[in-house]
């Protein structure tokens, strides 16, 4: 996560060259998404459109990229918090818009952090079908009951990009060890109910 | 011989033999050798403790071991048959008297196949296979206080570490779940759980 840095905020003002409202808009939005490796090409991308050179569109958009995930880190909700971060002498609309710009997205960019944020491999779906095994190799006949439960797993995301490998495995459990599997999973949810209650 | 229960193929000529010196022992004698065939047949991996109390036997009843390894080897082809078919204790019962055993002798380890074959059967249906079987579960949850993105998280997550068996070595699965993953999780094995139970 990159922090703010002292030149970040003479580039922003580089963005007064905009054509447009929605087209700050548009860039706030790809800089936060971007991750720091993809930002000289998306600088490439944005300089044509403000008619700035290529040094002054990467430092803008690098100083985007720094401001989005800085208010995002630490979780501002008020327009007073965002607002603070800017300079005195920095220009009053263009701070207003960007401040507008951020407060609208905050929500959605919080999520898509969490979702995106290391973990172990995780769950993303499960299925699960009961048969009767009847007959075997060590005994010619029964009616034993088993579970076998299928479990997709996907990889995590940041490692995968865009493509997350999803493994689907198949567990067979008998009778005894779903039991035993279910008590445990009864004091968790017995345990995370005392959590919620303190 | 008429048909046997416990199997469809020809008993080997060496089994009426064996029965024949099987009847010269003492009742006694022969009790304490069904004791140690049943502690066998019930804990299958204790090889070396089952040749060493055969040893033993031998000895203590002056009988050379080869010869009692070759009985012991015919007697256990009725067990594993029986267990294999799910015999009455009259069926192995009559299949020893038609081997050629005493009929006492042959009433005697039916009785102890009879309060042997719960256990018998339980390891039997063990042994079916089982495909990825899940032999254990570890968990651990706890909150997420922050993140590189994130400075205050406080979200919940839920890891499991479930082993299981794949072939003949255990694998270890690292899976993440969140909150509400979970409790679908938990309900979704207690309906298995319940269908489970409905075919027992």
């Amino acid at each position: 996560m990159a922090a703010l840095r002292d030149g970040d905020f003479a580039a922003l003002q580089t963005l007064l060259k905009a054509p447009s409202k929605d087209a700050v808009r548009q860039l706030c939005q790809e800089c936060f998404c971007s991750p720091p490796a993809a930002l000289g090409p998306l600088a490439q991308r944005a300089g044509p459109g403000l008619a700035v050179s290529a040094e002054e569109a990467e430092q803008l958009v690098s100083a985007l990229h720094n401001l989005t995930r800085h208010v995002v880190y630490r979780g501002f909700t008020r327009a007073e918090d965002i607002l603070c971060l800017f300079p005195e002498n920095f220009h009053q609309n263009l701070k207003n818009l960007l401040t507008k710009i951020i407060l609208e997205n905050i929500s959605a960019w919080r999520n898509e952090a969490q979702a995106s944020q290391i973990s172990l491999p995780r769950l993303v779906d499960m299925d699960w079908r009961v048969d009767i095994k009847t007959s075997s190799d060590s005994i010619v006949r029964m009616a034993v009951p088993t579970c076998l439960l299928q479990l997709k797993i996907q990889e995590d995301a940041a490692l995968c990009g865009n493509n997350p490998v999803v493994s689907a495995l198949t567990v067979e459990l008998s009778k005894e060890t779903l039991d035993t599997m279910l008590e445990g999973l009864g004091r968790i949810r017995d345990q995370l109910s005392a959590v919620a209650n303190k | 011989m008429g048909l046997l229960n416990f199997t469809r193929e020809p008993v080997p000529e060496a089994v009426s033999a064996d029965m024949h010196n099987l009847n010269q022992l003492s009742a006694q004698q022969f009790s304490a050798l069904t004791e140690v065939l049943f502690r066998f047949l019930t804990e299958p991996k204790e090889v070396e403790r089952f040749l060493t109390q055969l040893s033993d036997f031998a000895t203590m009843n002056k009988i050379s071991l080869g010869p009692l390894k070759n009985i012991v080897k015919s007697i256990l082809l009725v067990p594993n048959g029986a267990l294999k078919r799910n015999l009455s204790s009259e069926q192995v019962r009559a299949d020893f008297i038609a081997l050629g055993l005493s009929e006492e002798k042959a009433s005697y380890f039916a009785e102890q196949w009879k309060v042997n074959s719960p256990t018998l059967t339980r390891l039997a249906v063990g042994q079916t296979l089982m495909i990825n079987q899940l032999i254990d579960m570890e968990w651990k949850f706890g909150v997420t206080a922050g993140s590189s993105e994130l400075e205050k998280v406080g979200s919940i997550f839920l890891q499991l570490k479930l082993v299981i068996k794949k072939g003949s070595q255990l694998e270890n699965v690292y899976v993440e779940l969140t909150l509400p993953q979970f409790y679908s999780f938990l309900h979704e094995m207690e309906r298995v759980k319940t269908s489970l139970e409905s075919f027992s």
